[in-house]
């Protein structure tokens, strides 16, 4: 019976190539793309999970509250996880990752390692990191231990053995010894390192110090509890600890500070500390791969029940036969799986040729090959029966319950049920598509919004060198000032858009009320070129001075957020209010207009400037438009004069400050791409429908004509039925799609408005598109000559 | 074999209501051909499917073998068909995307027969229709005649006591026709009982008795033999 049913499917698949390529293919790109973005979720969940301890694994991150602000931080005070576990039995080991980039000599070249991490001994314990070389529990323990990644080691020693050898480090006479060579870290972590070294390099030798301070958050925190330990109820035992031990510390400073324990398999998806959480993408994609295989699935029950009046006789037959309804659902059901097995067929080696494109749309490598992990064929696979059973189904209960004798006699059409399902179905895929596009274009213009707003500073052609903030910085200085293209300089130890170091420090400012605030506000360290060069805008008060000795001790400038936090409206009234600051006493100088520090994404900060006239490790160079090659020629030079060992880097303001859109870009574009599979998947099924309506009505076509019907008439006729359809599916995706994308908008401080015109244009262009598809069925049918259709009814 | 008493069909339309069959009546013994005649939407086809139990009456009584099949539900309905009833169209109704053989093959599979046993069944049914050389081709490749040659072929593999045919040579020139009708013919001395719808007087002439109908009722009854 099977091989009857076979031979039927394959048959009837040969008949109608043209439904079975739209149908196959449909399902195959809709596939595709489902199985690329499942794909992708499946990466993005992988996170972490490769720890065989992962179930007891925690990171260890504070909430440090001071009297005006909360911070949710993701790391750790450099003693107080020591302390936790010799006090608590619950936790069985712990490590530090202090997160530091250094120089590396070899052979008199300078390489610059900028994924260095000190991590505690017991690293390799905790972690499931693979050491190819050395001994896990003693390779971190000595200062000066580097355990180096399979690459660097190569990029270092070649194909010799690197274990126990030597390289100099840090300032290229610091000698540090090879104990280690570590497989590369898997890229679905978020503990990343080229070079581990042991943390005692610091705590022993280079920062004794550190061993004694208290309240200095410079690193990650991990610990590995004991089993059935409860985190929650380890938790409080931990606050109150810290409040009996701390207590009379974090009220003198102010600084009061509670642990709390993240799982670890749950910091990329959920944990918001430090980097932002992904979990929001993977449900948009997951939604985004559900809808489109919905697409793909309702083309394929469309053009199956559209076509049913077609396989309505051999139902009608096969039942005079004796068949039983059971048996005809079952042969339908075999045809749909045997088409959602094509298309599997197809979207497996589609999907093989897209992902090393789609990796480059994701920005990460979610798999090199789709047989990377087992789990993704066979869940294709699953994915694809259930497709073939959901879409399958209707369409048999349909066939498989007409009546014979109605069916036979001839006198059977699409049921009014049916083609309102149709209807509704076409309905849903173009709603679907629509919000697609609004959304597509919402994200684009989102960006665009961010990147043409006026940031309140001017990083146009300024670029910065990162030096070591020596002497030798003051001779480049001197080297460039007297070039013509090079328009001004000036140092800092950051710029806006996260160039340089990102510092914060709790301040005391004199408020309004007279009385001192406690807030912790930005802090940029400038020289008195900084204002003019980056044309920030001095509302109160004066630049900074190189000729007034107090400046570099006592003066500070603000920015207006800092202005209103501390309840003044007007900015001359906080010039000469009093501050302290990392221990220094002095006054407010000026204030300065806000200006967008970091992406738009965010609120501007509170903003402190001081003076620092050396010492500042950026060194900000505006230079002319013109002859730019030759001018950084020039400045490569004066660099390579002071510091000959070291590579020349630089980078552009602006694009370090646009950097910061590429994860939104990113988004955008994978948008883009699935919102055009959407809409064609969906135009597929239109034209299916089209064709096989316009087929149904030659008939009525040919009547038209022959009374005199013009082909513009005849075309309307046949394409107003769907464009209808996406009409209605314009106005149910306009407050959907609003609503979706105004909760997206939220994430960002400053956004754009929503308006009209977006909507507008995403129907004109759905509508477009499905008049196009329409209209090729329709124009064929209406120039044909109206007597062959006439009389091939 | 067939019993039919004040059997009734009514087809409902939201406004109008169509009495189909009127409280007819007759019977057909096991080996006998009938031939049902009469203008068109005198109920013969709506009888007929009744017959071959793919309908079910509005009211009166059918017996089919001695047994009230009347009221059985579609899966009862569709045991008893097809191990006893055999069907010959006027279009045909051959199954476009299979073979002659195939077709043939259909019934014999719904009933479960095996694969080696429904070759051999299928094989000498082709033979007996003449049309063997033509068992891989496609209905589309074969003249009216021919169709129906398989069509009738596929009735009887299955052996059914009884044939229903509804004008078998309606779409035939008169050649293929006649043939199909010797067909028929031969089937019923060989034993089946064979119930035929036909606007043709000439191939009612076949038959043993005509039942004559108009409106649904019986009008007249000519025995022929």
């Amino acid at each position: 019976m099977f091989k009857n049913y076979l031979k039927i499917a394959f048959r009837n698949l040969w008949k109608h190539k043209g439904y079975s390529a739209i149908n196959i293919g449909g399902l195959a790109v809709g596939m595709t793309a489902g199985f690329l973005l499942l794909m992708y979720i499946g990466y993005e969940m992988s996170y972490e999970s490769f720890h065989a301890n992962k179930e007891r694994l925690y990171r260890v991150v504070t909430d440090i509250h001071t009297p005006s602000d909360n911070y949710k931080t993701p790391v750790v005070d450099w003693n107080i996880l020591s302390e936790l576990t010799s006090e608590f039995p619950e936790i069985e080991n712990y490590t530090r990752l202090h997160d530091t980039e250094f120089d590396v000599s070899i052979d008199g070249n300078n390489y610059h390692e900028n994924k260095v991490l000190g991590v505690d001994e017991s690293f390799f314990q905790i972690f499931d990191y693979e050491l190819l070389q050395g001994n896990p529990t003693e390779a971190l323990k000595k200062p000066f231990s580097l355990v180096l990644s399979e690459t660097v080691a190569k990029k270092y020693f070649g194909n010799e053995n690197a274990l126990g050898k030597t390289l100099k480090i840090m300032d290229g006479s610091t000698v540090a010894n090879v104990t280690g060579v570590m497989r590369d870290n898997p890229k679905n972590t978020q503990i990343n390192s080229d070079i581990l070294i042991s943390i005692s390099t610091y705590t022993e030798v280079l920062d004794p110090d550190l061993k004694e301070s208290w309240g200095n958050f410079d690193n990650r925190g991990f610990v590995l509890l004991n089993e059935n330990v409860n985190p929650k109820m380890l938790e409080t035992k931990i606050a109150s600890y810290n409040e009996r031990v701390h207590g009379k510390v974090m009220k003198e400073t102010e600084l009061n500070l509670t642990y709390f324990l993240e799982p670890i398999e749950d910091l990329y998806l959920y944990s918001e500390r430090g980097s932002s959480a992904q979990i929001g993408n993977v449900y948009i994609f997951l939604i985004v791969a559900f809808f489109i295989l919905l697409i793909a699935a309702i083309n394929f029950i469309n053009l199956t029940t559209a076509r049913s009046v077609e396989r309505a006789k051999e139902v009608g037959i096969r039942k005079v036969l004796g068949a039983q309804k059971k048996q005809l659902s079952i042969q339908f059901l075999s045809e749909s799986t045997i088409i959602c097995l094509f298309s599997f067929l197809i979207a497996i080696a589609l999907t093989w040729l897209a992902l090393p494109y789609f990796n480059t749309l994701a920005g990460k490598v979610i798999a090199i090959s789709i047989w990377d992990n087992p789990i993704y064929p066979i869940s294709l696979f699953g994915i694809a029966l259930v497709i073939a059973f959901l879409a399958g189904s209707y369409p048999a209960m349909v066939l498989s319950s007409f009546k014979p004798i109605q069916v036979l006699k001839g006198n059977f059409s699409n049921s009014s049920s049916g083609t309102k399902l149709r209807k509704g179905l076409v309905i849903i895929q173009f709603t679907i598509s629509i919000v697609m596009i609004v959304s597509t274009i919402i994200v684009y213009n989102q960006i665009n919004y961010m990147r043409s707003q006026d940031l309140g500073f001017d990083m146009n052609q300024v670029l910065i060198i990162e030096t070591d903030g020596s002497k030798q910085q003051k001779i480049i200085i001197d080297d460039l000032t007297n070039i013509p293209n090079i328009i001004s300089i000036s140092t800092a130890s950051t710029v806006p858009g996260g160039g340089g170091n990102n510092s914060s420090a709790l301040s005391k400012i004199v408020n309004k009320q007279g009385n001192e605030q406690t807030l912790n506000i930005e802090r940029y360290r400038i020289d008195d070129d900084y204002i003019n060069q980056f044309d920030l805008k001095l509302l109160a008060g004066r630049n900074f001075s190189r000729d007034l000795a107090s400046d570099s001790l006592e003066s500070m400038i603000i920015n207006e957020k800092v202005l209103g936090l501390l309840g003044y409206s007007n900015p001359e009234e906080v010039i000469g209010k009093g501050f302290e600051q990392w221990g220094r006493n002095g006054h407010i100088i000026g204030v300065v207009k806000d200006f967008h520090m970091s992406s738009l994404k965010e609120e501007i900060l509170p903003l402190s400037m001081v003076y620092n006239s050396f010492g500042n490790s950026l060194i900000n160079l505006k230079i002319a438009g013109n002859d730019v090659n030759s001018t950084l020629a020039i400045i490569e030079k004066s660099f390579k004069k002071s510091y000959p060992n070291k590579t020349f880097e630089y980078h552009f303001v602006n694009d370090l400050f646009n950097e910061q859109y590429k994860s939104e870009k990113r988004f955008g574009t994978l948008f883009l791409n699935f919102a055009l599979l959407a809409i064609f998947i969906s135009c597929l099924g239109l034209l299916g429908l089209a064709s096989y309506s316009t087929l149904q009505r030659r008939r009525e076509i040919g009547i038209r004509k022959v009374l005199g019907a013009s082909s513009m008439g005849i075309v309307n006729l046949l394409s107003k039925d769907f464009l209808k359809l996406v009409l209605i599916s314009i106005f149910i995706a306009t407050p959907i799609s609003w609503f979706i994308m105004n909760k997206w908008l939220q994430d960002f401080a400053y956004r754009m408005n929503m308006s009209w015109w977006i909507f507008a244009v995403s129907g004109g262009l759905a509508l477009s598109i499905a008049f196009l598809t329409v209209s090729f069925q329709a124009i064929k049918a209406a120039t044909s000559n109206p007597v062959k259709s006439l009389k091939t009814e | 074999m067939i019993q039919i008493t004040n059997l009734e069909k009514f087809y409902r339309t939201e406004e109008v209501q169509t009495i189909a069959l009127n409280k007819l009546s007759f019977e057909v013994k096991k080996g006998e051909f009938v031939a049902i005649m009469g203008p068109s939407g005198c109920g013969k086809s709506t009888l007929l499917n009744i017959l071959g139990l793919l309908d079910d009456p509005d009211g009166g009584s059918f017996k089919f073998n001695g047994e009230e099949v009347a009221g059985y539900n579609e899966r009862k309905r569709s045991e008893l068909r097809k191990h006893n009833v055999g069907f010959v169209f006027q279009s045909f109704n051959l199954i476009d995307e299979l073979t002659v053989f195939e077709n043939v093959e259909l019934p014999l599979i719904y009933t479960g027969v095996k694969p080696a046993e429904r070759v051999k069944r299928v094989e000498e049914v082709l033979e007996k229709m003449q049309i063997m050389h033509r068992r891989n081709h496609f209905p589309q490749q074969l003249s009216g005649g021919q169709q129906q040659r398989v069509a009738v072929a596929r009735a009887v593999v299955n052996n059914p006591k009884l044939i229903l045919a509804d004008e078998p040579t309606g779409n035939l020139d008169s050649t293929n026709g006649n043939e199909v009708m010797d067909l028929l013919i031969d089937l019923n001395e060989a034993g089946t009982t064979i119930i035929m719808v036909t606007h043709s007087e000439h191939d009612a002439k076949y038959s043993h008795r005509i039942i004559r109908m108009l409106d649904g009722q019986k009008v007249t009854e000519n025995i022929l033999i």
